[in-house]
């Protein structure tokens, strides 16, 4: 039986467990950094939030001013896109409580409905979103303040539609996601989306000539689905409201109303089945044939032998289950390409330099894997822990592996250039290896020091909420833009000299120190390690 | 000299202490019951002698080595399945086990052929493609229990091993387990379930809020009389009634909680 009441006292206990789980989490150094992260992060949506809400208050007084209110669907659809796709691409932002844990309680249905509601629309995108429609309402009644009536209402049915879209989404999503191998393949559809998103451009700007008829029609069928649309019917409903048009307006609003009811039982129909008690079961189904016991020897590297080679074995396999590293794979490929950009790319005239700018965004890309390089195992550390394996090589073998794929990733980037642009030339490929001579055992130290000071478990097979702690963000950031900054600096001087090689040889002079770090450091690894032991077991052991 | 050895084995976290003063002597070949109450200090005291935490004071001995000083020579003689079971959830089982030997120092050929043996002894064959990550807990518990034993230790400590494991995986489990004792293994079981240890175990130690309050052998035990303990009984105790005595029994539930009905 499905009861639609409401228990604010039920309510109220969900807000004081969510405050009680912020002040306990405060009990540790590392959160509390991760804490001040954190509030970083909130300044800076304050300030979007605010900055972004008077833009867009000048951009709504600019369009009520000239009359022409249907210029606002501009707006709203801007609005939309962002309240609803920004929640997906960026799930890392949101650790929420998992909801649908509370149901072991006895909730009504209403009581349950409302805290996924509301619990879960207490994110980024619904703060910088009600921000924004706040601005555009403020805007509008600015420009004309006979429309405050209509802009409150369309905008507060507008706005309504979007946290209960934005909810239901999110809700599918989960749902969908709640088993390994449909996480996997999201991941990959995911991807393939945000690729093909990039490509979009690049591939209009080489081939425009040939879509001259496609311009003509697109925009107008565009135009057409838009008016029909939520974010189109709001600025047709005060267009229509500013007009004296009421019926028509009405009837855009009403339109939006149904819209926003549809989402509304999208919405119920996920959480409905939740409430009843729906189980999706992680494992897969067990398959009953009879396999044989024949196991395949470990592998047997050249130079690398025992538990080294047991190790980086182990690595690659991760690395070859994960979506995210398919990711890193090809993106240094997608990235020469969407810069091309065809005549008008930006590296056209500076194609030169595509080979040292490609693998420094390759080296960007590995620093989930570097930073966060136990993150991964899970409870898998006590393994290490208690193996008579020092640490020093199990890091060795994880950087070993790490290398591997940064390998691949700059043969793969060489023949994306080489195919779009020309062979790079020697002085370049030099100037690109002795960057990496000093980028590389610099990030990998920094990487396996903070790996140990401040793991955070991730888990391979999924996209989202796959960032490493807070504190370590900040700091590989730094890392990585001062060895960028470091090489860009190199060669700005060379430049001045125009003589490429002595960046080269500054380069080559600094990663002396730079691969001097990183052995000592490792060298230094299982101490480290022994004093972090607790931590490491405690962060990534947790469920 | 005695396979586990500690001498005032000590472990706070901040004001609490979680072990105090622990004196633990375990013989060669002995299955050893290390029985507690929730909390009271077995895991703690389990994640000590095999490396996982630092004591805040005390010394550790396995096979006459200290592991203070002999950390990693002890962790080659030895075999563990921690609370968390240490496994790595995106390999396949072959390739954990195969990881896990390998890890130990076997070469390939016997990592490949131990790994074959032990999925067929725990019966872990028949989904071979499967990550570990999708095995089902009794999978994992057994997955954890033939990558603490693939390399042949001489000591075994296991951390609740039989916790949510059905009847037909626990039997062989337990049948693997004696077939080491027979072959001169310690091991070092942790569990709150008396039945277990009671069926298993040749000697037991009782922890009760972080103090070793009793240790000796089963008849030592059921007869009351043991290190650190003397209880008046007559005749032979169940290990449960010892047990019970020894750190105290249930409080009477109803006269606290009167309104339950």
């Amino acid at each position: 039986m499905i009861s639609p009441s409401v228990s604010t006292g039920q309510l109220r206990a969900v807000v004081v467990l969510r405050l009680r789980l912020l002040v306990n989490s405060l009990r540790s150094v590392r959160h509390r950094l991760n804490l001040v992260s954190r509030a970083l992060g909130a300044l800076l949506v304050l300030g979007a939030g605010v900055g972004g809400g008077f833009a867009l208050a000048m951009v709504a007084w600019e369009i009520t001013k000239s009359g022409k209110l249907e210029w606002l669907a501009i707006i709203f659809w801007a609005l939309f896109f962002f309240w609803q796709l920004f929640p997906i691409m960026a799930s890392a932002f949101n650790e929420n409580l998992d909801a649908s844990g509370l149901l072991r309680f006895p909730l009504s249905y209403g009581t349950y409905f409302l805290v996924r509601l509301l619990y879960g629309a207490l994110d980024i995108a619904t703060a910088l979103g009600l921000s924004w429609s706040l601005g555009i309402l403020i805007g509008i009644i600015s420009a004309d303040v006979r429309l405050s009536l209509w802009a409150a209402l369309s905008i507060a049915l507008f706005t309504m539609f979007n946290v209960l879209l934005g909810r239901a989404i999110f809700v599918w999503i989960e749902h969908w996601l709640s088993t390994r191998r449909s996480r996997e393949i999201m991941g990959v559809v995911f991807f393939l989306v945000v690729i093909g998103f990039q490509l979009v451009g690049p591939l209009l700007g080489r081939y425009g000539d040939h879509t001259s008829r496609l311009r003509v029609h697109v925009p107008a069928i565009l135009l057409w689905v838009q008016q029909k649309l939520p974010p189109g019917l709001t600025s047709a409903a005060l267009a229509g409201a500013s007009q004296q048009r009421y019926a028509g307006a009405a009837l855009s609003l009403m339109l939006v109303g149904a819209f926003s009811a549809a989402a509304f039982w999208l919405l119920h129909l996920r959480l409905r089945d939740q409430y009843r008690g729906e189980n999706v079961s992680e494992g897969e189904k067990r398959r009953t044939r009879i396999a044989t016991s024949a196991v395949n020897r470990g592998w047997g590297l050249p130079g690398i032998r025992g538990p080294l080679a047991a190790i980086y074995e182990k690595e690659i396999r991760y690395f070859s289950r994960s979506g995210p590293l398919l990711f890193t794979l090809i993106m240094p490929l997608v990235v020469v390409l969407v810069v091309w950009g065809g005549r008008r790319g930006i590296l056209t005239h500076q194609a030169g330099f595509a080979l040292p700018v490609g693998a420094a965004y390759c080296l960007l890309l590995l620093t989930n894997i570097v930073y966060n390089s136990f993150g991964a195992d899970g409870g898998g550390i006590q393994f290490f822990l208690t193996s008579p394996v020092s640490f020093r090589k199990v890091a060795g073998a994880k950087n070993l592996a790490q290398l591997t794929v940064l390998t691949l990733d700059i043969f793969i980037l060489w023949v994306g250039i080489r195919v779009v642009y020309q062979p790079p030339g020697f002085a370049v490929i030099a100037l690109t290896f002795a960057w990496y001579l000093f980028a590389v055992p610099l990030n990998l130290a920094v990487g396996n020091l903070l790996s140990v000071y401040s793991p955070k478990r991730i888990d391979y097979a999924t996209f989202g909420r796959q960032r490493p702690a807070e504190s370590t963000i900040i700091l590989s950031l730094l890392v990585q833009m001062g060895s960028i900054g470091v090489g860009a600096l190199c060669i700005f001087i060379s430049r001045l000299y125009s003589n490429l090689w002595i960046a080269t040889l500054t380069l080559l002079g600094l990663a002396v120190p730079a691969l001097a770090g990183y052995f000592i450091l490792l060298s230094r690894l299982d101490r480290i390690v022994m004093q972090r032991r607790e931590v490491l077991a405690t962060e990534l052991c947790k469920a | 000299m005695d396979a586990i050895v500690t001498t005032g084995l000590t472990r706070r976290f901040g004001d609490f202490t979680a072990v105090e003063e622990v004196n633990l002597s375990v013989a060669p070949g002995q299955f050893y019951g290390f029985l507690g109450p929730n909390g009271a200090g077995k895991s703690t005291t389990i994640k000590m002698l095999t490396g996982l935490l630092a004591p805040t004071a005390g010394s550790m001995q396995i096979l006459g080595l200290d592991l203070s000083t002999h950390l990693v020579e002890v962790k080659r003689q030895i075999g563990v399945v921690p609370e968390g079971m240490a496994l790595f959830g995106r390999l396949t089982g072959s390739e954990f086990l195969n990881f896990a030997g390998r890890m130990y120092g076997l070469d390939r050929d016997t990592a490949a052929h131990r790994t074959a043996e032990l999925l067929d002894f725990m019966e872990l064959s028949a989904q071979p493609k499967t990550l570990v990550t999708d095995y089902s807990h009794g999978m994992q518990k057994k997955l954890a229990m033939a990558a603490a034993v693939i390399h042949g230790p001489k000591v075994l400590f296991l951390d609740e091993p039989f916790e949510g494991v059905d009847a037909v995986a626990s039997g062989t489990l337990k049948a693997m387990l004696q077939r080491m004792i027979a072959r001169g293994v310690t091991i070092f079981l942790t569990s709150h379930v008396l039945e277990i240890v009671e069926r298993l175990c040749s000697h037991v130690g009782i922890i009760n809020k972080g103090r070793l309050v009793a240790q000796g052998s089963l008849d030592e035990l059921r007869s009351g009389v043991t290190a650190g303990s003397a209880i008046a009984h007559e005749g032979k105790m169940t290990l449960e009634e010892f047990f019970l005595q020894t750190v105290g029994g249930p409080r009477n539930a109803t006269q606290e909680l009167s309104w339950l009905g």
